[in-house]
């Protein structure tokens, strides 16, 4: 092998205290070492220049450069040498300026130690080997996982750059929690009027291929090919004929269905459009409550379908797309309060959770935009609200805070005394989380133009007492108990993952937290990617948070995705994990312990196994290397052999050198 | 139940597999009374041959690895089913394709042990009791306490029922050991660094680099892939220095961490008598107190080197603690 | 320990991502430290086998010094997460080898932290100076292989580390008793306490 050394002087920063010219007469006496000089400084234009000119002069096979820190200049230098006509691989840096020159000012030491670590990167470089990129297609199409608003503003920021997009919401409609909510904070302005044009969008535009009532079944491939299988559960209505007229939904007997949408607040019917802005506007049977699909009796609906849409006979579908990426924005669902015995456990009618109440100031919804106590139908004139109702909770496994609900029971408190002028609001809080902007400001609203009390205590108790619901509290200011005589109480319920996502997650790959959000790459610096390449998260399903920050990371994700698949092939680093497969004994350890799920194991013809480096997926962390117990899969470039070949280095120099 | 009945259902049971295996593997007599050899069974007058006594000391286990693809049956003691379930951990072994027989063991010699009361070669026969070892000399019967010439893992043994049979044969036994003190890791730790080095050092430079140590293993599954002979990685050179001869020993004792199961085979078959197995007892003890965690014994268990958790109780931040 | 005129032999393995780059915020700020570290990166401490570290104490290094990103905060997301456990084991079996446990450590140092990584590489040399040279494994002056003629004078090379005089092998001594468990256990009982086998 013939290799060549430069010794950076670096101006007077590394020459200082090294003396460069002997690391360079040091270097020119190792094995395989051909040419060694000393630059002033390495990476300049001249430096590169000389190089490259060396390397086709002297017709090198590998360049070291001992400078400054390959954090800093190794891309530079790797392109240098690859103009120079090497593969860029076979190139190594020995750090002399912030390891050695910047830390000593004993010349004797610190050029001793340059010449041991430019020795141990020569020894390294003779084992390197060059490697080379794969490059491989890439689909230019995405699937999101939920149509939420999230979901939905990626799905669109998708399609307007250009890219096809699945959109696959597992609910008959698109729209999420946005969608049932009546106004939205701090502006307090309808949130439908603002998510339905979204939503029209969406379900209108030619890239977008929109899946309801329908999910994940399973996902295989890899970046840029991955192939998913989607479930399109029946709706048992043609949807190529329903127009959305709602004849069916008149004149349904069955009306006694608890109405998810609405919170059950109210009833519905089985065939039914769950709300007027449904996208898509088509109508679907919970078969559970269909009289005809348990019984076999009425079909009512099908009778009157203008366009003989109804099917009874409908099965779930399954449809394959084959994607480069996947958004997963699958939001979240809000605690069950029935577990806090405190507040009634649900036996108490009027106590309500913050989305019940939603529904009932929603003029769109079941009352009407009348707020009516459950129980008997009253308007209520004192109402309370509970702040952090399985948020900030150790005792029921939910630390955390959820992070709207501060905001969103402000925005209640004001709304009820919109609706209702001469009431009474009251608020029970530890702390009050409004930190988005205007939000600070909407708070103060509540309490000095609204009148709302904000008490600041937790409340212990709840019990009825003619016909009022006693709220048992502390006022921690104050220093005192207080007792309210509420006739309604609203429960600010915190956030959860969503139903179902743990087992979303391992579909996909990606891991998730102990509370069931997703976990994204790196709290601070990545925080719409995953673990697994090509799978990006928008949303509340990575952790709680309101619409600004839900629709922002959703044009995160789409900007990545956008990112990703700009080009038409992807390029793989090839500083990646690779088997020796007449070393694998095909035990499957490194299989099991790759935090990305790079690794597969792959049949042979006589029937052993052997494992298998997805290229694509491989981050170059290594772990598999030390995991296998006979270190056939070897972290390129930092193969075991490379790294030995630096600790020998040292330990033999002393040996050699043993005067310093 | 008497140890004739012991052997006759032993044989029955496996005449009643043996249609459907291609042989199992059991123990026989060997060239003395005092010495037991593996045989395979393939048919009545081979079953004819099993045996099983206190001088039955190898660990069957051993040769499972490289027999995969055959349906075999085997014979094993509770310390050798812990090498079955290791196997069955990693999956290395076809759980389908293998018949277990379970012996229940209350010991087996160590004839070291033996060797320093009698010259082993002039026994001519052999009888085991209750609490006695009947040795038949030339010049009479020579009566040893059986707790004295067993081996030393029979004396912490506390899995002394397999943990793995299709049948079991024989009554289940009490543990005899309460609980394992590592008082043979306490005395070495009595030493000093330097004497502790020179300790190895000396017996390193008894170590011939025979390789039975590896080969005696039943976890040792590389063959010849084993990263002690390969040139790429180059990790070790087969130079017969003490250096090389000690790295590949850590190495040794490295790669088994959180997978041996103590069965004490590398140190029988070191013909140098190189009390190797205290590096593998030092591993198992550390892995012990921070993860509470012994090999093979739970099928189903993820061996502790090959997961993680975010909070480690017993690990200290050590960058916190200087 | 005093200055023996020359660095004592420390390695260090830095992970790319968090380590290295402290190291470099150390040089960066100017942070004066010893000079005896040599440090190879690798891209995460996951990556770190402990048989590297075996084998440099074991080849002559002094010291080993592991360093990666902080739990939790792993570049790869789980890499030292593994680290941690396969180190930690590391560090605890290192002393049944006769290597002081003070000659390896394992730390967390993220790339900001340029001054923890001065302090950590300032503690750790002077621990290592305390503790003096590594011993090595070397052959005695003489071999026990009855080929000792064949392999001439090449392995003739005194024991560097305790610098006592040469001890010859007592060829008079028979061979053959093996160490018994009761000679392991009944170790360092007392000085000079029966050894059982040759020496």
């Amino acid at each position: 092998m013939r290799i060549g050394v430069m010794v950076c002087h670096c101006g007077n920063n590394i020459a200082a205290t090294v003396d460069v010219e002997a690391v360079a007469a040091a270097a020119r006496e190792f094995p395989d070492v051909v040419y060694a000089t000393d630059h002033m400084y390495a990476c300049s234009d001249p430096g590169q220049k000389t190089i490259e000119q060396v390397i086709r002069d002297l017709k090198l096979d590998g360049v070291v450069v001992a400078s400054c820190s390959p954090r800093m200049h190794e891309v530079t230098f790797r392109r240098a040498v690859e103009r120079g006509g090497l593969n860029r691989y076979m190139f190594e840096m020995a750090n002399i300026r912030e390891h050695v020159a910047w830390i000593s000012l004993d010349r004797k030491r610190n050029t001793q130690k340059a010449t041991d670590l430019v020795r141990m990167a020569v020894e390294k470089l003779r084992v390197d080997r060059p490697l080379t990129p794969k490059s491989f297609d890439v689909q230019k199409r995405v699937l999101v996982v939920g149509g939420g608003v999230a979901g939905i503003q990626a799905a669109l920021d998708c399609a307007d750059g250009g890219l096809d997009v699945i959109l696959v919401e597992r609910r008959s409609s698109i729209g999420g929690i946005m969608s049932k909510l009546d106004k939205t904070f701090p502006t307090v302005d309808c949130s439908v009027c603002v998510l339905g044009p979204k939503m029209v969008d969406a379900g209108q535009n030619p890239r977008i291929t929109l899946h309801a009532l329908s999910e994940v079944e399973e996902v295989s491939g890899y970046v840029g090919n991955f192939e998913v299988k989607i479930r399109k559960r029946t709706t048992y209505v043609d949807w190529t004929k329903c127009t959305g007229c709602g004849a069916c939904q008149e004149k349904c007997p069955s009306r006694k269905v608890p109405d998810a949408f609405n919170e059950n607040v109210s009833f519905t019917t089985a065939i039914n459009i769950p709300f007027p802005q449904a996208i898509p506007k088509r109508a679907s049977i919970d078969a559970e409550h269909c009289i005809r699909l348990t019984k076999g009796k009425c079909g009512a609906c099908e009778k009157v379908c203008p366009t003989g849409a109804i099917d009874y006979a409908m099965q779930d579908e399954f449809v394959t797309e084959k994607v480069g990426a996947i958004i997963a924005a699958t939001g979240l669902s809000l605690f069950d309060h029935k577990k806090c015995g405190e507040y009634g456990a649900g036996r108490y009618p009027d106590v309500v959770t913050s989305l019940a109440y939603e529904r009932m100031l929603s003029a769109s919804g079941p009352t009407a935009g009348h707020i009516k106590r459950p129980s008997d139908g009253a308007e209520p004139k004192t109402v309370v609200f509970i702040a952090c109702v399985g948020s900030r909770d150790r005792s029921l496994n939910r630390p955390y805070c959820s992070n709207f609900c501060c905001m969103y029971t402000a925005k209640q408190a004001i709304l009820t005394r919109d609706h209702i002028p001469d009431s009474k609001a009251y608020v029970f809080y530890m702390d009050i989380r409004a930190n988005g902007k205007g939000y600070e400001e909407f708070v103060r609203r509540a309490q000095e133009e609204y009148g709302v009390e904000y008490v600041r205590g937790r409340v212990a108790q709840i019990y009825p007492q003619n016909g009022k619901l006693v709220v048992r509290g502390a006022d921690t200011l104050l220093g005192r108990q207080v007792e309210i005589a509420a006739d309604l109480v609203v429960l600010a319920v915190g956030a959860e993952a969503a139903k179902g996502a743990p087992e979303l997650a391992e579909k996909l790959r990606i891991s998730y937290d102990a509370y069931g959000f997703f976990m994204e790459s790196h709290p601070k610096l990545r925080p719409v990617e995953t673990n697994t390449v090509g799978v990006y998260l928008a949303g509340a399903c990575q952790g709680p948070k309101d619409i600004p920050a839900s629709v922002a990371q959703a044009s995160a994700a789409a900007g990545k995705v956008l990112a990703l698949l700009s080009k038409d092939k992807l390029e793989s680093d090839p500083q990646i994990a690779l088997v020796a497969a007449n070393r694998c004994i095909g035990c499957g350890k490194c299989e099991r312990t790759c935090p990305f799920g790079a690794i597969r194991m792959r049949e042979l013809r006589d029937g052993s196994q052997r494992a298998e480096v997805v290229e694509t997926v491989c981050q170059g962390c290594g772990i598999c290397s030390v995991t296998c117990p006979v270190r056939a899969i070897q972290l390129q470039h930092f193969t075991d052999s490379q790294l030995l070949a630096e600790v020998n280095a040292l330990c033999r120099t002393w040996d050699e050198t043993s005067e310093s | 139940m008497a140890e004739n009945d012991r052997m006759a259902e032993l044989r029955a049971a496996v005449l009643q597999e043996l249609p459907r295996l291609d042989f199992v593997l059991g123990y026989a007599r060997g060239f003395d009374p005092l010495h037991a050899t593996p045989i395979t069974v393939r048919n009545e007058k081979d079953a004819g041959r099993l045996i099983f006594d206190p001088t039955c000391v190898q660990n069957l286990a051993t040769s499972l690895y490289a027999l995969r693809g055959k349906r075999i049956g085997l014979v094993v003691k509770g310390c050798d089913s812990r090498s079955v379930v290791e196997l069955m951990q990693e999956k290395l072994v076809d759980r389908e394709n293998l018949v277990i027989f379970g012996l229940p063991c209350d010991g087996v010699l160590d004839l070291a042990k033996v060797r320093t009361v009698v010259d082993i070669a002039r026994v001519r026969g052999a009888e085991f009791t209750g609490g006695e070892v009947r040795l038949l000399l030339p010049e009479g019967e020579k009566v040893l306490p059986r707790r004295d010439v067993l081996a030393d893992k029979c004396l912490r043994c506390r899995y002394p029922n397999p943990l793995v049979a299709d049948h079991m044969i024989g009554e289940k036994i009490e543990p005899q050991g309460a609980e394992d003190t590592y008082a043979d890791l306490d005395g070495f730790e009595k030493l000093g660094m330097q004497e502790r080095f020179d300790f190895w050092k000396r017996q390193m430079s008894r170590c011939i680099r025979c390789y039975a140590c590896r080969n005696a293993c039943p976890l040792c599954v590389c063959k010849h892939v084993c990263l002690a002979d390969s040139r790429d990685p180059h990790w070790l050179t087969s130079e017969a220095t003490l250096q090389e001869k000690w790295l590949f020993q850590v190495m040794h004792a490295l790669h088994l961490a959180g997978r041996c199961t103590e069965c004490g085979e590398c140190q029988r078959s070191c013909p140098m008598g190189i009390p190797i197995l205290l590096l593998k007892r030092k591993m198992n003890r550390e892995l012990k107190e921070v993860f509470n965690y012994e090999a093979g014994v739970d099928p189903e268990a993820v061996p502790p080197l090959h997961t993680f958790q975010m909070e480690e109780d017993k690990i200290k931040d050590r960058g916190q603690l200087w | 320990m005093p200055d023996m005129g020359r660095d004592f032999r420390i390695i260090g393995f830095l992970c790319n991502w968090c380590s290295y780059g402290g190291a470099d915020a150390a040089g960066v700020a100017r942070f004066s430290q010893p000079t005896d570290l040599r440090i190879i990166r690798v891209p995460c401490s996951g990556r770190v086998d402990p048989m590297f570290v075996a084998k440099a104490l074991l080849s002559g290094a002094d010291g080993v010094l592991v360093s990666g990103c902080h739990p939790r905060d792993c570049h790869y997301s789980e890499g030292n997460f593994y680290a941690r456990r396969r180190l930690e084991m590391l560090r605890r079996f290192l002393p049944i080898l006769g290597v002081d446990e003070g000659r390896f450590e394992y730390v967390w140092v993220s790339a900001s932290e340029g001054s923890r990584w001065r302090d950590m590489v300032t503690k750790f040399t002077e621990k290592i100076h305390d503790l003096g040279p590594m011993p090595r494994m070397m052959e005695p002056a003489r071999t026990l292989c009855s080929l000792e003629g064949m392999l001439g004078q090449s392995l003739a090379q005194p024991d560097m580390a305790s610098g006592a005089a040469l001890v010859l092998p007592d060829w008079d001594k028979p061979a053959g008793s093996v160490l018994t468990p009761a000679d392991i256990a009944g170790m360092g009982a007392e000085p000079g306490a029966k050894e059982g086998g040759n020496g």
